[in-house]
């Protein structure tokens, strides 16, 4: 049995301590790892839990993030609770695997610290690795700080390992911004957040003895689109209605209300910007700034990246004249995904919206509050002029002549 | 620690209850399979398996059909170590925590991969699974080439075979690089123990399979699979090139335990001119030409060569 | 088979037995509640040109063909060959290949070979020649 911690009402931990704080409450079976910046400090201090006698599963430090996500399938499959971190590179040499986890219904929880793409390297903070995961079958929760880092995790578990899901989810946060900020993290004690996400309940488990069961079959062209199918219906019908009770559980446990789709001052607002990660933040403080100022804007936040909440952000886009795309990521030649994804929510929406979007702060470049009042200037204008009064994609925050494209 | 299954000799060996099923997609004459029933065969333990990509794992889980009697799994070509390896990790924590539905039984932990998945894309894999020290098994099926692609040359091909990525041709011998010494690089590794077998001879793989099943921590087999398809030879022919092959101790068998001590297994009682081994398949017909007359020397030359090392180190029993 | 992405288990994962089993390794292969997934369910009998047929008066009982065949096709009870398995021989020939006896216990015939046939024609001892 593993000894339980003796958690303060509220600990000042970063992004990466209550990822592992909420990892190590779960009770994880294997977690099988290995470090990478910026999210290697989950993995140590797991490492450090399992030294101290607070973990009592299995433990496997291995040679390559392929192989960590290799492990925690082979794992997974065999029947338990089953997690691990990543970041970035690590993330992109996990991919194979990713669609394997997910293909073969494995409820694994992945940590994803989101940190750029090389090249050139860089080590911190951009939105490329969640992008690179956003075709591959995994429910993708984004934190915007450490509370949700933690928080979200306990949704992860109780959400990836129900029987109607049993799909792998990502919990993602941003890096050094979120994993190596320290605040204030309202905790649970140890029996209460185990019992939030409950015992595990194995399926199809490979050491059942008395089931032998074969994971990892070929189909070709006769099945292959049949199981494909079947893995995307159930992203796009049984996986909302899980994460909506699970959140409507956990406010009832802890207060702290989340939602598929985030709003800020959406209220009456004519124009609004859509964004993901700790730029949430920052645009709500500009917006209630600007709302001061009687200037009617506000902020959607993804929380749930995929599935899709394509309802959830339609409903929340009603009314609203412009919207403001803020993609993290380049989109190496087309536009940003968050873009692409609304331009395909908002189309048939009946209303007529200008959509512009932006590119910003890739590779840890700060995106500030003047960025952001620029921004909204910009998009009231749209709004006011019923049409684009910009080009329709811009980069912000880059140094050189202005950038922007159609 | 369970029981340890009695094979005194083959009829006794013959009712043994077979956990791999026919009607499976591998070549008619496959070494592969013949490997695997003797691996399975060998124990009445509880199994857990995994495959690599390739052949056995392409032939035996195409669905809606599976060839395997106990849990099975495959993740990609370079993993097949590793699924097992998690799963064996499973097994210890569910074990720690009393959650095994069958906590009495202790299943054995084997992946099966070709040469291909197991000497180049899988070889950081095995290599960290070898170094942490999980309690498995790990069996290559060495068929000295990517068979379930079509032929082509893999750090397990040998010098002079012809393969389609490495052809013989006017100016080529095909293969030009000896093949990796497997054994060496997994003894290595401080594994407990690492063994070379061939299906042919059957009564040598089945007490090294029950020895390495019976040891404690990571144990490599290396399987030589003859391949009537890629080797080119007659389907009927797979046991008798097999013979070749260790009678002209071109595939040597041989144990290393502790990572030290050698020991060889089987002394032919007449060896055989490695040419005999050659002159039988068609991927090295083209050695045979005057000009190539070298490749052939170069070959006898090493297989005595490896044969006087083996015997030596055997000797000093270190 | 299943018809419709909506009707089978989930991660194209396959049963090899319906319910549960214990002790499969010891359970010859009549007395197994295989699956509609096993593949002992399905056959490769059309995958053959040549069959091979038994002449059970010459064997010996040496199980050199159970030992290497490949396809689990030599039907061995009680250390006794039985017979060949025609749901999953692929026809390789190795056990006529394998088989010491003189004349041979096994020999390879063209798929549409008639049994009976063949074994009235079974040749003879052959002399070893000096």
């Amino acid at each position: 049995m593993a000894d339980k911690m003796e958690l303060r009402d509220v600990e000042v931990w970063d992004g990466n301590m209550a990822a592992s704080q909420a990892m190590r409450q779960v009770q994880i079976d294997v977690v099988a790892a290995y470090p990478i910046t910026p999210s290697t400090p989950i993995v140590e201090n797991y490492g450090n839990y399992l030294a101290n006698g607070y973990v009592d599963g299995e433990f496997v430090m291995v040679e390559s993030e392929h192989a960590a996500m290799s492990g925690c399938i082979g794992a997974s499959a065999a029947g338990g609770r089953v997690a691990t971190a990543t970041s970035s590179q690590g993330f992109a040499l996990m991919v194979e695997t990713l669609y394997q986890a997910s293909g073969m219904r494995l409820p694994i929880v992945l940590n994803v610290v989101n940190r750029a793409l090389a090249a050139p390297l860089n080590v911190n903070g951009d939105h490329s690795d969640m992008y690179l995961g956003r075709d591959s079958g995994w429910i993708q929760l984004d934190a915007y700080n450490p509370q949700q880092a933690y928080d979200l995790n306990f949704i992860a578990f109780r959400v990836a390992e129900d029987h109607e899901v049993r799909l792998p989810c990502m919990v993602h946060q941003d890096g050094f911004l979120t994993s190596h900020t320290a605040q204030g993290v309202k905790t649970l004690d140890d029996d209460t957040a185990y019992n939030f996400v409950g015992e595990f309940k194995p399926m199809n488990d490979m050491l059942d003895l008395d089931h032998p069961v074969t994971h990892g079959v070929q189909t070709e062209e006769d099945w292959h689109f049949e199981h494909k199918a079947r893995q995307h219906n159930d992203l796009m019908t049984k996986v909302f209605p899980k994460i909506e009770a699970a959140f409507d559980a956990f406010e009832k446990l802890t207060g702290r209300r989340y939602n598929i789709v985030e709003t800020y001052n959406t209220e009456g607002a004519d124009a609004v910007v859509v964004c993901m990660g700790t730029s949430v933040e920052t645009a709500i403080e500009v917006a209630k700034e600007l709302r001061a100022d009687g200037k009617k804007v506000g902020v959607i936040g993804i929380r749930v990246i995929r599935p899709w909440p394509h309802a959830q952000i339609a409903e929340a886009l009603k009314g609203i004249k412009a919207i403001g795309a803020l993609d993290r990521s380049s989109p190496n030649g087309t536009f940003g995904m968050l873009y692409n994804e609304l331009a395909g929510t908002v189309v048939n929406s009946g209303e007529s919206k200008v959509l512009t979007n932006y590119v910003y702060g890739l590779g840890g470049r700060d995106l500030t509050k003047v960025h952001l009042r620029e921004i909204y200037a910009e998009l009231l204008a749209n709004a006011e002029a019923g049409k684009p009064t910009t080009p329709l994609q811009q980069l912000i925050g880059v140094r050189g002549p202005k950038i922007s494209f159609h | 620690m369970s029981e340890m299954k009695k094979i005194k000799n083959l009829k006794e060996f013959s009712t043994s209850a077979d956990r791999f099923e026919g009607a499976n997609l591998l070549c008619p004459g496959c070494a592969h399979s013949i490997i695997v029933r003797e691996v399975l065969n060998a124990t009445n333990d509880d199994l857990i398996l995994a495959a690599s990509t390739g052949c056995l794992e392409v032939c035996t889980a195409v669905y809606p059909y599976t060839s395997w009697d106990a849990s099975w799994i495959h993740i990609g070509f370079e993993n097949g170590s590793t699924a097992v390896a998690g799963a064996e990790a499973m097994y210890k924590a569910l074990k720690r925590k009393g959650r095994l539905k069958q906590p009495d039984r202790e299943p054995k932990f084997v992946a099966f991969g070709g040469d291909g998945a197991s000497y180049d894309i899988g070889f950081q894999w095995i290599s960290g699974c070898f170094e942490r020290g999980h309690n498995m098994m790990y069996v290559v099926l060495d068929n000295e080439v990517y068979a379930n692609t079509g032929g082509q040359r893999s750090s397990s091909t040998p010098i002079g075979a012809s393969t389609t990525t490495a052809p013989a041709g006017r100016v080529s011998y095909g293969e030009k690089m000896n093949k990796k010494d497997m054994l060496a690089i997994m003894a290595a590794h401080g594994s407990p123990y690492v063994a070379q077998v061939a299906p042919n001879k059957w009564k040598d793989m089945v007490k090294k399979i029950q020895h390495g099943l019976a040891t404690e921590g990571p144990v490599f087999i290396n399987a030589m699979s003859a391949c009537t398809t890629e080797w080119k030879f007659l389907p009927e022919d797979t046991i008798a090139i097999s013979d070749l092959a260790t009678d002209s101790l071109v595939f040597p068998l041989y144990e290393i335990i502790d990572g030290r001590k050698l020991n060889i297994t089987y002394r032919p009682k007449n060896v055989i001119p490695v040419k005999d081994y050659l002159g039988a398949q068609g991927r090295f017909k083209h050695l045979f030409k005057p000009e190539n007359k070298h490749v052939l020397d170069e070959w006898q030359a090493r297989v005595d060569r490896d044969w006087e090392y083996l015997q030596r180190r055997e000797e000093a029993g270190v | 088979m299943n018809n419709g992405w909506n009707d089978f288990e989930i991660g194209a994962m396959l049963r090899s037995f319906d319910g549960a089993v214990n002790g499969i390794a010891t359970t010859l292969q009549e007395d197994r509640p295989y699956s509609k997934s096993n593949s002992f369910t399905a056959s490769v009998a059309d995958w053959r040109i040549e069959k091979p047929i038994f002449n059970k008066d010459y064997c010996i009982d040496c199980q050199f063909c159970w030992i290497y065949c490949p396809d689990i096709s030599i039907i061995s009870r009680d250390k006794k060959m039985v017979g060949v398995d025609y749901d999953h021989c692929k026809g390789c020939g190795i056990c006529a290949e394998v088989c010491p006896t003189n004349p041979k216990s096994l020999l390879m015939f063209a798929e549409q070979e008639d049994e009976d046939k063949a074994l009235a024609g079974w040749p003879e001892k052959e002399k070893k020649e000096n």
